[in-house]
């Protein structure tokens, strides 16, 4: 169900989160992200300016792809959940590529009535390869 | 020839700076995310909801800057053409939601710089971090950027 909310007591470990397909990313979303940003960087909008950086056309801002990572977070376990979120930006989205993000469930824990959620996180692209990768800690309601 | 990075800028604080959280910044953060979750959109359903108002999506404090502050502002004190630039790494701790119409301070210092040779040749990594705090000074969220500069 979309926008659900997770209790703390229906995770268990090695659960993983529904799949988040976005994309195929296009020019648009990219100036539509760097005006919602702030990160107005050529490199995301400029093929010329991009190919003559080295970097063999635009590719996609990595922050974006936090944004989708963060939405598969929250589509699962609900706004307000996250506590923690750290990537590295393994490889560069590019135009016309479909970002799937992907999520499984590493640890879970209980202290002070804080419940807690270790996850590893990743977004691959249509051919499988990572793109993204990290972790992220989200505090999870328990049952009343 | 690879360029030289002026590694003095460690250590260097960036001058504080403001930011009021505007409703419609959040909404244009979510839809250009293509994120949309009526707790970040729909303003009937921030209301009922336990934070009163509307909040903003996990990433959004990375819309907070500033021109003294800003990568701008890292690359002119590198001494970096921003076309060599690439994001590295990101991290955010939340400790509590962002909403409308409040006002924080937003503190970026660069706490490393280190170098590497991966298979695209030498690069540096520039760290910096940002402690976002309300007013009364209590931490709200902390950021931490890790830049890639292909040398």
């Amino acid at each position: 169900m979309k926008y659900a909310k997770v209790s703390f007591e229906d995770v268990t470990v090695g659960d993983e989160l529904p799949p988040l397909h976005k994309g195929p990313i296009e020019q648009i979303q990219l100036t539509r992200y760097a005006g919602a940003s702030g990160d107005f960087n050529p490199i995301h909008q400029d093929d010329a300016f991009a190919r003559a950086a080295g970097m063999g056309g635009v590719f996609a801002h990595g922050m974006l792809s936090m944004g989708f990572v963060a939405q598969a977070l929250t589509d699962w376990a609900g706004v307000g959940t996250v506590r923690k979120l750290g990537v590295r930006f393994a490889a560069l989205v590019r135009l016309r590529d479909v970002v799937t993000c992907r999520g499984r469930v590493l640890a879970k824990s209980s202290k002070d009535d804080v419940h807690t959620v270790e996850l590893e996180v990743w977004a691959e692209n249509q051919r499988g390869e990572k793109v993204v990768s990290g972790r992220a800690t989200l505090a999870l309601a328990a049952r009343a | 020839m690879p360029i030289q990075v002026n590694t003095s800028v460690v250590g260097k604080e960036y001058p504080p700076f403001p930011v009021t959280v505007e409703r419609g910044k959040i909404k244009d953060f979510a839809r250009a995310i293509g994120d949309l979750n009526p707790f970040y959109l729909d303003d009937r359903v921030g209301a009922a909801s336990e934070w009163g108002d509307v909040i903003a999506p996990p990433t959004f404090a990375v819309t907070f800057r500033d021109e003294r502050a800003d990568a701008g502002a890292l690359l002119r004190d590198l001494g970096v053409d921003i076309a060599r630039v690439l994001h590295g790494e990101q991290e955010f701790e939340i400790v509590r939601q962002l909403t409308p119409g409040e006002t924080y301070l937003c503190r970026t210092k660069v706490v490393d710089i280190y170098e590497k040779t991966g298979k695209s040749g030498p690069m540096a990594f520039v760290v910096r971090e940002t402690a976002i705090t309300d007013r009364t000074n209590e931490i709200v969220a902390t950021m931490r950027n890790v830049m890639v500069i292909r040398l």
